[in-house]
């Protein structure tokens, strides 16, 4: 009888509210050395780990059954700082330990008076930031790749399994409501079997948080995480900190329907967080949002690597090319191109000449021609 | 007396004979209207030795595993399709075997059909034919923009003109010619030139053709020309589609589907959104003949300045004569959701929506992230695989690296790992991992 009874609470609950559901804030962030060295003068990793965390309290002070994780994206690989599975989640330091972590150079953020949710969540990501930061240390440096793809796909798939299976998770925050859910529904509900039970529809959202200046990031697996992210509609933010734009994230934030900001000085970071990244995605509709109004789509060559208007691509493996190269073969799949295909795109001006003395449509038809086309290196075997 | 006695001994005689042949029918497995109502959670029993449910998660996990189709041998495949729908608009499509009727069950899945096929081939293209009394007619021509299809098919279901309601006989090859004239004359662009994947999709629902000719030739024609069909019965196999299919498909392999079910028939569907492997007779002859290349323009985006309130009035060049008949404007007023445009890069023409081909001067027009979308048809991930005990009978891992699962231990190992990067996911990360994400997250 109290199942029932509770179920349906619970059902009108979240039928009378539905802006009040929990939400998932994912954070990641990018450890990328290079790029932390280039804003040393602006700010310290450190002081955006601290805005960040005051970030995340205040993300799970908003809904008892807010949840957050946080990823690190480091040269040496994604990884979850929090949550961890390693640690049971009631697991709290007794005083005593707290001198123990301050030998272990863990900064004295936390208080031993702070709200309990808050020290969770503090503590295991300062923990595990640390570790990660040694890890960084003793290995080499030859591979510095960025693994933001792969942060955004363990986003993904952490975010998946929230939002489509179970919500009771005991690595996760929400206590109050999956403590509650377990006693209603009994003990199993740490298996997947209760995938159906999950009482509130849970919202997410993915927040990116790097210095990177370098695009390094893998273009199609990232490419590959936004349709994922587009087709769960969950929106990934950007806060690009440091002097350059970067144009994989933007396109990230666009296509997701998430905000990008370029920080330059990111002095009071927290600022930035709190006012542009606080908003619920689904009241972001009913506010007007600092974010860029152009995004640059623009393809690049593969050759030349510059940015395409008018190109050309190969039909076996899609790859961009601004000029047909004089092999005629495709430079990524080695397949020989068409020569009469080829003779037909070059073709193109003489065509539009003919137009041009007609006296139609001057102005556009000539800049459209002579701007971008005619890839006159190449010498046309007709 | 005799034959009173006769007559008595008959009635009772005749229910032991009904009884005996009741009995015989049992045993082999007779009427189930005879039978006992048998339910079905009496036959499942309780092994001692495992919980319930732990068996129904190993069951489920191993449905998981086998719903998930894997292609991970990256073939070359024909990104750049032309295909045509042939859809059966005879009589017996007013069947109302599927609900609520065969043909607009059809049409229904046919519009979520266009919309996942224009979002995994964003290059390529598609038309619509109607079977219907015995001749065929062009619902779509063959074009690149997935609104224009929904918008003529939602025209087929509009209650309102009921002028192609299913009717008359249908005929295979009166719509195989269309659609083969359709595939082959299909002028316009570069990027329908000879060499891209040409297919064609039949929804048949009839189990009959009534042709003018000799439906043979035509798929002789049609083998020629290097059109592969597949057809989708909704019914029962016919001998004429399965040699079209063998023939044109130069395989023995199924590309012949008959529905089971509404749900199957989504998947038949749905299964043709995956561009089409080039097969062995067709792979060495297009190496030969080279590789068409295509020319395309990036258009940049032109958003609208948001501080104002006062919203400049955008016009487009794709949509110039919609809501004319209603407002007399020749030129239509973009709505406050859609004034995001995009400028042709050769004629600085205004479209609102990619992909598409540039009304003005004919050019491609497509976002790099179009073409992303079909890369992972290219180079699929690689399969997980189970995991098995290691030497002291245990498990290595104890949660998916993924999403922090713990695993239970359940029937299975229900860990799968990748190849690649050594991690181990659980099953639900594995399904979500190959099917949408098209991404290792340990491997990146």
């Amino acid at each position: 009888m109290d199942e029932i009874a509770d179920n349906t609470f619970t059902e009108i609950h979240t039928a009378e509210l539905p802006n009040d559901d929990p939400s998932l804030l994912t954070l990641i962030l990018e450890l990328s050395p290079g790029g932390w060295f280039n804003i040393k003068d602006e700010t310290t990793i450190l002081d955006v780990v601290k805005s960040l965390l005051v970030f995340l309290n205040g993300h799970l002070s908003l809904n008892n059954a807010n949840q957050v994780a946080f990823i690190i994206s480091s040269p040496t690989g994604a990884k979850f700082l929090y949550p961890n599975p390693q640690k049971e989640m009631d697991e709290l330091r007794r005083p005593e330990e707290y001198e123990d972590s301050n030998e272990m150079g863990i900064p004295s953020l936390v208080s031993k008076g702070m709200y309990r949710q808050f020290r969770i969540v503090d503590e295991g990501v300062l923990e595990e930031f640390n570790k990660s930061i040694n890890e960084l240390v003793d290995a080499d440096n030859t591979n510095i790749t960025s693994k933001l793809a792969g942060a955004v796909s363990l986003a993904l798939t952490y975010t998946n399994r929230m939002l489509n299976l179970d919500q009771s998770i005991s690595t996760t925050t929400a206590s109050a409501i999956s403590s509650a859910t377990k006693e209603s529904t009994g003990v199993n509900t740490n298996t997947s079997s209760s995938s159906y039970q999950g009482l509130t529809r849970i919202k997410s959202r993915v927040l990116i948080v790097t210095p990177n200046d370098n695009e390094d990031i893998k273009y199609i697996s990232l490419m590959n995480g936004i349709f994922a992210a587009q087709k769960m509609k969950v929106p990934i933010d950007v806060a690009k900190l440091g002097k350059k734009d970067s144009s994989y994230l933007q396109q990230a934030a666009d296509a997701t329907n998430g905000i990008y900001l370029h920080i330059e000085k990111p002095v009071g970071f927290i600022q930035f967080l709190s006012t542009a990244y606080f908003i619920e995605p689904s009241i972001r509709s009913l506010i007007i949002l600092p974010t860029n109004s152009n995004v640059n789509y623009r393809a690049s060559c593969f050759i030349t690597g510059k940015s395409v208007e008018i190109g050309y691509v190969c039909s076996v493996c899609l790859c961009i090319i601004s000029e047909i190269p004089e092999s005629m073969k495709c430079p990524t799949c080695n397949s020989q191109f068409d020569d009469k295909i080829i003779a037909k795109l070059k073709r193109k001006p003489v065509v539009k000449k003919r137009k041009l003395e007609n006296g139609g449509a001057e102005v556009s038809s000539d800049n459209g021609t002579l701007a971008p086309a005619t890839p006159e290196p190449t010498p046309v075997p007709e | 007396m005799d034959t009173s006695d006769e007559e008595y001994v008959e009635p009772s005689s005749v229910p032991k004979e009904h009884k005996a042949k009741k009995r015989t029918n049992q045993e082999n497995t007779g009427y189930s209207w005879e039978d006992e109502y048998q339910r079905t959670w009496d036959i499942v029993k309780d092994d001692d030795s495992r919980s319930l449910e732990a068996i129904i998660q190993g069951m489920i996990e191993g449905r998981k595993k086998k719903i998930m189709k894997l292609s991970t041998s990256p073939y070359q495949r024909g990104i750049i399709r032309t295909m045509v729908v042939i859809i059966d608009g005879s009589s017996i499509m007013s069947e109302k075997d599927l609900r609520p009727t065969r043909f607009s069950l059809m049409l229904q899945y046919l519009q979520e059909f266009i919309v996942e096929f224009f979002d995994q081939n964003p290059i390529s293209q598609l038309g619509v034919v109607l079977m219907r009394n015995g001749i065929s007619h062009v619902v779509s021509e063959v074009n690149g923009s997935p609104q224009y299809h929904i918008d003529k098919i939602r025209g087929l279901r509009s209650r309102q003109h009921n002028r192609f309601e299913p009717k008359g006989d249908p005929s295979l090859q009166n719509s195989l010619e269309l659609a083969r004239s359709l595939l082959k004359y299909n002028f316009g662009n570069n990027i329908n030139d000879s060499k891209n994947s040409k297919e064609i999709l039949i929804i048949f629902g009839a189990l009959f053709t009534s042709d003018p000719g000799d439906i043979h030739e035509t798929i002789n024609s049609l083998v020629k020309d290097k059109i592969r069909v597949k057809v989708i019965g909704l019914s029962a196999q016919v001998a004429i589609c399965q040699e079209l299919v063998t023939k044109t498909n130069h395989t023995k392999n199924s590309n012949y589907g008959v529905i089971m079910n509404e749900t199957h028939f989504k998947e038949l569907l749905m299964d043709c959104v995956i561009p089409l492997a080039i097969t062995k007779d067709s792979a060495p002859k297009v190496n030969e003949e080279k590789v068409p290349l295509m020319k395309m323009g990036f258009p940049t985006k032109i958003q609208p300045v948001t501080t104002s309130n006062l919203e400049p009035l955008h016009f487009c060049a794709c949509h110039p004569t919609r809501g004319s008949d209603d407002t007399k404007n020749v030129v239509e007023i973009q709505s406050n959701v859609s004034n995001i445009g995009y400028k042709c890069p050769q004629c600085f023409s205004r479209v609102c929506s990619l992909p598409t081909v540039c009304p003005v001067c004919g050019l491609m027009l497509i976002l790099s992230t179009h073409l992303a979308r079909s890369y992972h048809h290219l180079v699929p991930l690689s399969e997980y695989k189970e995991v098995p005990k290691n030497d002291e009978g245990v498990y290595d891992s104890q949660w998916c690296f993924g999403c922090l699962l713990k695993f239970e231990d359940g029937l299975g190992s229900s860990r799968y790992k990748c190849g690649e990067c050594k991690n181990d996911f659980c099953i639900d990360c594995d399904v979500f991992v190959h099917e949408i994400l098209h991404n290792c997250p340990g491997c990146q």
